[in-house]
């Protein structure tokens, strides 16, 4: 089976320091590219499927971005996948989800799927559209919210994660298949798995390379960006010593009823 | 785009508050782009809850109790409303951000070859553009994002951000034909309910979470759902709470959780760690609880108050009831 997961690299919002298990290094964050938290998740979620199914499972990692972005997917490989597209091209600069989600589909024509995972919402963005989009241009079914995932004969049978609860959904494949973190927690790569990684493929594929007839980059985007501004920072409010129960019940009591909250 | 049309989310007929937060805004959308304002509602219970709909400023409720949209996984509802966007023609579609609303408006707006704008807080007019007001990147930036001339715009909009507001004459109930025969696929073979009549954490106007320092499990229950149940809120958590099992990932806020805007959120024994503040940033009032002084959390919370969240809590729960009763 092939699966191919899509990821996206986004800005790194974790300002703590950590360690990587791997290299034994501090892991310098600050304004790092890395890959989409959530999608690490979808990465997950395609590795236990390739255990579990074993036999010719294969796992793609397609992203869309600059070529340096090679670096970061290694890590993706280092965990167990198989090999890695970036569909790169100067002329995708500005692309939103419309474009991003149409040139993706086109990469995932060419490369061929039995099965695409998604992550959930994009760390930076949040639009969570890219999923339902490849669904669409694909023609195919495009579960969403997938915590636990069987896969037998062709059909797909999912566990999904609901505003007041949990579905059990079936489909057949090919799928679109969007997880949550209910997966589990990404694996972190062994030694082996990073040394193996610098031997594994990440083709570079620029537009020309795909079946495009429509508008990409800037000129194919449907929302343009008017401002960004920074939000107000929240000010450092009173801080409290409470002697003991009561007395703190009281400091929030009265400070909501001065709030109007109560 | 000049007509509004809003996609109503509800089971078997209930549904929540940003259904008529979003008839609300329609209608305001609506008249400033000298259009109507539309509403969706498809599904088991569909025509009951139109008639609730009546009570909100809308022109045309379009409904159809066709029972494929409880069937099968969204194809149905998003076939609907295809269907609804073309006979109304030219509109900005807005749906609830919700787990199964992003999920419509990813496939709407691909399908539609429209704009999609999430998780938006604000929207405004400027030079005859829509301008779709959205906190990003974690809340560190507010952005404007407008659509390009096309048919149809689509929007997600973060619950809370707009008043609900009854009123209007009664808008008129229609029919929506079912979409030429299709075969779906994605059967839902079952399904289970865990917070049914709770509010959703993202649209909760109060919220009251526990962190590490709960300890455990029953805290949750003993400790923050009385609190949060006198305020007519619900229960959320930090990763921390949810990765050591005691809650399920569904409750979780921040950075790979779920970002909320309540109009209160209370913070019991959580540090407020950059990737729990990127959740809760937005939210009206914060107030945190915890028994250590120099916690992160301090330098944003509106209130902290020092000390044993495990005496405080219970004496709080109980003057709330007190002044909810008197």
């Amino acid at each position: 089976m092939k699966i191919v997961v899509t990821v996206k690299l986004v800005p790194d919002t974790n300002s703590e320091k950590r360690i990587d298990p791997g290299t034994k290094r501090l892991v310098r964050t600050g304004v790092e590219t890395v890959i989409n938290p959530f999608d690490e998740y979808a990465i997950e979620a395609a590795l236990q499927l390739k255990e579990k199914l074993g036999g010719d499972t294969t796992v793609t990692i397609l992203t869309m971005g600059p070529e340096t972005s090679k670096e970061i997917l290694r890590k993706a490989l280092a965990m167990g996948a198989d090999d890695a597209v970036i569909v790169s091209d100067p002329a995708l600069e500005a692309s939103d989800v419309a474009v991003t989600g149409y040139v993706l589909s086109q990469a995932l024509k060419k490369n061929g799927f039995d099965l695409v995972i998604c992550g959930g919402l994009a760390e930076d963005g949040n639009t969570g559209g890219v999923s339902g989009a490849l669904a669409e241009y694909l023609g195919v079914p495009g579960l969403t919210n997938a915590a636990k995932i069987e896969v037998e004969e062709g059909k797909l049978r999912v566990v999904r994660e609901t505003d007041s609860g949990h579905q059990t959904v079936s489909a057949p494949l090919p799928a679109v298949m969007m997880v949550t973190m209910g997966v589990g927690e990404p694996r972190y790569a062994s030694l082996k798995g990073i040394m193996g990684a610098k031997k594994k493929t990440i083709a570079v594929w620029p537009v020309a390379e795909l079946a495009l007839d429509r508008p990409i980059g800037t000129d194919g985007a449907k929302t343009e960006l008017l401002t960004i501004a920074k939000p107000p920072e929240r000010g450092k409010g009173q801080i409290v010593v409470a002697e003991d129960g009561p007395s703190g019940a009281k400091i929030i009591f009265d400070f909501l009823k001065e709030r109007k909250l109560v | 785009m000049q007509h509004v049309i809003t996609f109503v989310e509800h089971k078997g007929g209930q549904t929540r508050k940003v259904t008529f937060e979003l008839a609300t805004e329609a209608r305001k959308l609506a008249d400033a782009l000298g259009g109507k304002a539309h509403a969706v509602v498809v599904g088991a219970g569909a025509q009951a809850l139109a008639e609730t709909l009546k009570g909100y400023p809308l022109d045309v409720i379009h409904v159809n109790e066709d029972p494929d949209v409880d069937r099968y996984l969204l194809d149905p509802a998003i076939d609907y409303l295809e269907t609804v966007a073309k006979s109304v023609g030219p509109a900005v579609i807005l749906i609830p951000n919700t787990l199964q609303g992003r999920d419509i408006a990813g496939r709407i707006a691909a399908r539609l070859g429209a704009g999609l704008t999430s998780d938006v807080t604000g929207i405004a007019l400027e030079g005859g553009k829509i301008g779709s007001i959205s906190p990003k990147l974690g809340g560190t930036s507010i952005t404007t994002c407008a659509f390009k001339p096309a048919d149809y715009g689509v929007t997600t909009v973060r619950p809370n951000s707009f008043p609900a507001e009854a009123g209007g004459s009664g808008a008129e109930i229609v029919t929506v034909e079912k979409p030429a025969a299709k075969t779906y696929l994605m059967l839902i073979e079952s399904e289970s309910e865990e917070v049914s009549g709770e509010l959703g954490l993202e649209e909760a106007p109060v919220v009251v979470a526990g962190g590490r320092g709960l300890g455990g499990p029953e805290p949750f229950e003993t400790l923050l759902k009385p609190l949060a149940d006198t305020l007519g809120g619900t229960v959320g958590a930090s990763r921390a709470a949810a990765d050591a099992g005691w809650v399920p990932y569904s409750l979780q806020i921040g950075q790979t959780g779920k970002t909320i805007s309540p109009n209160l959120y209370i913070a019991v024994g959580i540090s407020g760690a950059i990737q729990h503040k990127v959740g809760m940033r937005t939210s009206g009032t914060i107030v945190a609880i915890n028994k250590d002084g120099s916690v992160p959390i301090g330098d944003f919370a509106d209130l902290l108050v020092v000390g044993d969240a495990f005496q405080i809590v219970p004496e709080l729960t109980k003057q709330l009831r007190a002044t909810v009763h008197a």
